[in-house]
């Protein structure tokens, strides 16, 4: 699993493809953090390409969330599908992760 | 000739007994591809039997150690090589050489269990004389140092395992009128799921209360075991001196380094009930998967809180629910969820199944686990049910069975 990944100077963004498990997280999750510590802490992570995701995956996510606010910035996801969607709001992570209907909306205020 | 010492060949009966059908087949396909041998084959040597545990061109099994060519192998701290078993007088007369398949070349390389000695060896089989050398003699040793490696590694992932599962809960709570059970099913040898259940006494001075528990730490195996012990913990030992809700909160406090710094979260369903009157208090940390059901109807028992571990700390709150005499609790895991494709209308449409008359806590409990095992659930699978019954001397015709 790759996951496509575009500098667009105010923020980057990442797009993981296929599942996002315990298989694909860790090398999306070191990405991030190498990004964070390199100042680049407004990410997008767009999920258009992702049909499952696991605990692993939330995982990632909100440990590159709690990478990108501690160094001020931020770390939304975007075009989140129908499973992932579940998923989130069964843990409530919804809460702290809002998921935007596209990239473009997750960069309203950037 | 030194007989290898006990322990040894006591091991080696243990492992051979524990050996997965399949677990060790790619070794002695990878011998048999490496040296062109038309037999590949892992002997565990216990005192009085060989046992096959993998093998190509050759029966899986157990024969008479006296039978055996390995038995030698195991004895040498090397790998052996011998040109032709007919000419060696150790081996001329063993079954297998004398008549079929009439073995003729034999090489073995020892291999050692998690005592340090040697409790069997992987040996490749030809039914004409060769010689292999010194160069792929070493790649047969090689090969057993990864297989003796492999041997290790499942063995402690066993017995973490086996630790895990001890820690489970497994006699009745010792308070009256509740019937309950719980089990796990974990993808790998260990996981990220526990349940558990505790008599406690209420805080409030109440007296006796019923706690349980479901959580479920990200990810899966070993590391995600670790995390799980630590909540489950954290969590039994606040439990004594406070509410559900300030225990959820204590225990969130003094896990947030650990679950911070190996980046993972726990989902979280903890119930605290009155066997006598039903009254439930509970807190879900994000786990949203426990419900009350009846033939009423479902109710869900979900709060919007955080599962422990995420980047803010949450206020975890505990709620109040009334579990009737005719109800039952029953708290899953996101295992059964997913096979469910994560939807709620599938959870109603199987309530059925659940709450057919007749069946007590603890098939409730299986019947949950082994559907979501044979629809291939992919992660840790788990389930705990629990209902109210009548305690003695009350009348009750139809109180269902306790294990």
């Amino acid at each position: 699993m790759s996951f496509e990944e575009v500098d667009k100077g105010t923020h980057v963004v990442l797009a993981p493809e296929g599942k996002f498990n315990m298989v694909a997280a860790p090398p999306l999750k070191t990405r991030i953090d190498d990004l964070v510590a390199a100042g680049k802490t407004h990410l997008v992570v767009d999920l258009h390409g992702v049909d499952f995701i696991d605990s692993s995956g939330l995982g990632a996510l909100i440990g590159g969330l709690k990478a990108a606010r501690q160094q001020g910035g931020d770390l939304r996801i975007a075009a989140v599908g129908e499973q992932a969607l579940a998923v989130l709001k069964l843990t409530n992570l919804d809460r702290i992760l809002s998921p935007y209907a596209t990239v473009e909306e997750a960069l309203h205020d950037w | 000739m030194t007989m290898l010492p006990s322990t040894g060949r006591e091991e080696a009966e243990l492992v051979a007994q524990n050996a997965s059908a399949d677990r060790y087949d790619r070794f002695v396909r990878l011998a048999q591809a490496i040296f062109g041998a038309p037999i590949a084959a892992l002997n565990l040597i216990s005192k009085e039997s060989q046992f096959t545990v993998a093998s190509v061109g050759y029966p899986k099994g157990e024969i008479p150690v006296e039978d055996s060519i390995c038995r030698v192998t195991v004895e040498q701290d090397h790998a052996i090589e011998v040109r032709d078993l007919r000419e060696d007088e150790r081996f001329a007369s063993l079954p297998e050489v004398a008549g079929g398949p009439r073995i003729r070349f034999y090489a073995g390389t020892p291999v050692r269990g998690q005592s340090g000695q040697n409790i069997g060896a992987l040996c490749i089989l030809d039914l004409v004389p060769r010689r292999l050398g010194r160069q792929q003699l070493e790649m047969l040793s090689d090969l057993g140092a990864l297989l003796e490696r492999e041997l290790a590694v499942q063995e402690e992932m066993d017995l973490a395992g086996q630790v895990q599962q001890l820690m489970l809960p497994t006699s009745a709570p010792d308070i009256p009128g509740v019937e309950i059970a719980g089990r796990v099913q974990p993808a790998r040898e260990a996981g990220g799921d526990y349940f558990d259940w505790f008599v406690v006494n209420d805080p409030d001075g109440g007296g006796k209360r019923l706690q349980v528990g479901l959580g479920d730490v990200m990810g899966k195996g070993l590391a995600a075991s670790l995390i799980a012990s630590e909540v489950r913990a954290v969590l039994r030992g606040h439990s004594r001196y406070t509410d559900v809700g300030h225990a959820i909160m204590r225990t969130s406090t003094t896990t947030r380094h650990d679950l911070e710094a190996s980046d993972r979260f726990s989902t979280l369903w903890v119930g605290r009930l009155d066997p006598s009157t039903g009254a439930l208090d509970y807190v879900d940390a994000g786990h949203g998967l426990a419900i009350i059901a009846s033939e009423r109807g479902y109710r869900r028992l979900n709060q919007e809180y955080l599962p422990l571990g995420a980047p803010i700390e949450d206020t975890w709150t505990r709620a109040s629910d009334v579990l009737a005499e005719d109800e039952l609790l029953v708290v899953v895991s996101d295992g059964v969820f997913d096979v469910l494709d994560d939807s709620f209308e599938q959870v109603e449409a199987r309530l059925d199944d659940i709450l057919a008359p007749g069946l007590s806590c603890q098939q409730i409990v299986d019947g949950i686990v082994d559907f979501a095992v044979s629809n291939a659930a992919t992660d840790d699978v788990t389930a705990l049910v629990l209902r109210r019954v009548a305690t003695a001397g009350a009348d009750s015709p139809s109180a269902p069975s306790t294990f």
